[in-house]
């Protein structure tokens, strides 16, 4: 007996070295979230969403030195420097801007500095379309492979047509901000800390539920329904609607597709009517204009029904 | 706001808080007796597994000795003399009990001798059930520890994810800070239940085999020893 004692005062002794060992060793090491990750969470309302989300023509440039977020972020904003020529210049490399004679004033401080100080070392040199000033000249330059790029995305250039769509199409194209989306400094606006020139696939700023759940009830009081048709049939309408800004229905309802039913043309007309019968819409907002001027309903018999 | 403050403040405890004692201080007092029973058994494990290790290497040294000197060709008579005066273990004890026994029935009665046979294949039976008894004491603890401590361990983990959950729901926050401290502390007795199971079910396995082979041996050298005897016997009768 006298050796099993020795036996459990060995055995816990080693068992009291080890869990020193272990309450010393094991300690949870905190997983590397790294804090800029963490995202401030506001509570707005869905009119403030909409002006955070929509972009704002005057918002602030990427300026020289963007006071950095977080001090560990220092290193990486150097980049914004290097790109920073290419915003200013965009203008230059607009496809639609040859018809230009000019380019309007570059937007950035830095360059109109520049080409001030051009103008006062060389002022008997006129400003004039034969030759452009030789800063824009270089900037052009380095602007190539830019410039190339973009003429890939854009639709073949064609000589100009009276056609009204090759003309849309062109518009379209000048109005679709090429320029790749970066990060910014605080903007200093209220709402929104990183307000953007807007980007090309921002989802915001779309229809709100609300908005088209009100244009569907009003759709759906004037709708009478026709004889012989109940909510179990299984038919879908869809029209394509043109409005106006004050809500009112340009060119339309065109019926795009439909299922092949035997009540179908009855059911496309009275929804038709409806749609008519209803206008103006005031429930869509003109400042969601673009968002809503061309639009594709769906109706069924049971969203009809109510 | 700094969003390093947010995360600081999001998280109740620190990494620094999340060490062994302070997951077992933080457990519900359930959990709390199960880890430290479990710790207990732990200890008392290895204590048997020392022990036995110990005792199984002395025996078999024993046995070793007491069969060479046996098969060297002393006189059994000598060596019952030189071995019957101080207690014996395994198979000199063996040997003592048949040479008693022996001693015993010629002195007393020279005549004795049909059951004297008998009578000796009974005495080291009983003195073999005795030494494997001594060889196998206290290694059922070490088969209970190994089967059951799992489940005490899970037991543990159960209670203590149940009680985790319920302070959840109480505190209506699902956050992973807050969750993860009280599931930490209910694994964590499911860690110390196999930390006491895995050795107790190693050593009961070893030692098992190892009391079956001493056993066998013991088997072995009482019938042989048997044989002499039994030779013995004939020839005086």
């Amino acid at each position: 007996m006298m050796q099993m004692k020795k036996a459990t005062a060995i055995s816990a002794g080693l068992h009291a070295a080890v869990l020193v060992w272990a309450t010393l060793s094991f300690s949870g090491k905190a997983l590397d979230a790294t804090p800029t990750e963490s995202l401030p969470v506001d509570l707005i309302s869905e009119k403030d969403f909409s002006q955070v989300t929509k972009g704002v023509k005057k918002a602030p440039k990427p300026v020289e030195k963007p006071k950095p977020l977080v001090e560990k972020k220092a290193a990486e904003i150097k980049p914004v420097e290097d790109i920073k020529p290419k915003v200013s210049e965009k203008p230059e490399i607009k496809p639609t801007a040859d018809k230009l004679p000019e380019p309007p004033p570059a937007p950035e401080k830095k360059p109109e500095q520049k080409q001030a100080k051009a103008a006062d070392a060389k002022p008997p040199q006129p400003m004039g379309e034969q030759k452009p000033d030789p800063i824009a000249e270089t900037l052009k330059k380095d602007d190539t492979p830019k410039l190339s790029k973009v003429a890939e995305r854009l639709p073949p250039r064609r000589p100009p047509q009276p056609k009204q769509k090759d003309f849309r199409e062109l518009a379209e194209a000048a109005l679709i901000d090429q320029r790749e989306p970066r990060r910014m400094a605080a903007a200093g606006d209220v709402l929104n800390h990183d307000a953007t020139l807007g980007r090309v696939d921002a989802t915001a700023s779309r229809l709100s539920q609300s908005e088209i759940d009100a244009f569907k009830r009003r759709v759906t009081d004037c709708w009478s329904p026709p004889v012989g048709l109940d909510s179990a049939q299984e038919m879908e309408v869809v029209f394509r609607v043109l409005f106006n800004r004050d809500g009112s229905i340009k060119r339309g309802p065109d019926i795009i597709s439909g299922k092949a039913t035997a009540s179908g043309p009855v059911f496309a007309e009275s929804a038709r009517r409806a749609i008519l019968q209803c206008q103006p819409y005031t429930m869509l907002r003109p400042e969601h204009y673009d968002n809503w001027k061309d639009m594709e309903l769906a109706f069924t018999p049971s969203d009809m029904f109510r | 706001m700094n969003p390093a403050d947010v995360a600081q403040s999001a998280l109740p405890l620190t990494s620094s808080d999340l060490s062994l004692l302070t997951l077992f201080w933080h457990a519900h007092w359930i959990v709390k007796t199960v880890m430290v029973g479990l710790l207990v058994c732990s200890v008392w494990v290895w204590a048997i597994a020392i022990d036995k290790t110990v005792l199984y290497a002395r025996t078999r040294r024993a046995m070793d000795r007491f069969e060479q000197t046996f098969w060297s060709g002393e006189s059994l008579e000598e060596l019952y003399r030189s071995l019957v005066s101080r207690p014996t273990d395994s198979m000199a004890a063996l040997f003592v009990a048949a040479m008693r026994e022996w001693k015993r029935s010629f002195e007393a009665s020279p005549r004795s001798f049909a059951g004297l046979q008998m009578r000796i294949d009974k005495v080291m039976e009983v003195t073999i059930a005795r030494e494997v008894e001594r060889l196998e004491r206290r290694l059922l603890v070490l088969a209970t520890v190994g089967s059951a401590g799992p489940f005490v361990g899970l037991f543990g983990t159960v209670w203590g994810i149940m009680t985790s959950f319920q302070s959840i729901a109480a505190s209506k926050n699902t956050s992973l800070a807050v969750v993860a401290p009280g599931i930490a502390e209910a694994l964590f007795a499911t860690a110390i239940g196999l930390v006491a199971a895995i050795p107790a079910t190693i050593f009961y396995n070893k030692f098992a085999s190892e009391v079956n082979k001493q056993a066998q041996r013991l088997e072995g050298f009482a019938d042989e020893f048997s044989a002499i005897l039994s030779r013995q016997i004939d020839e005086r009768g």
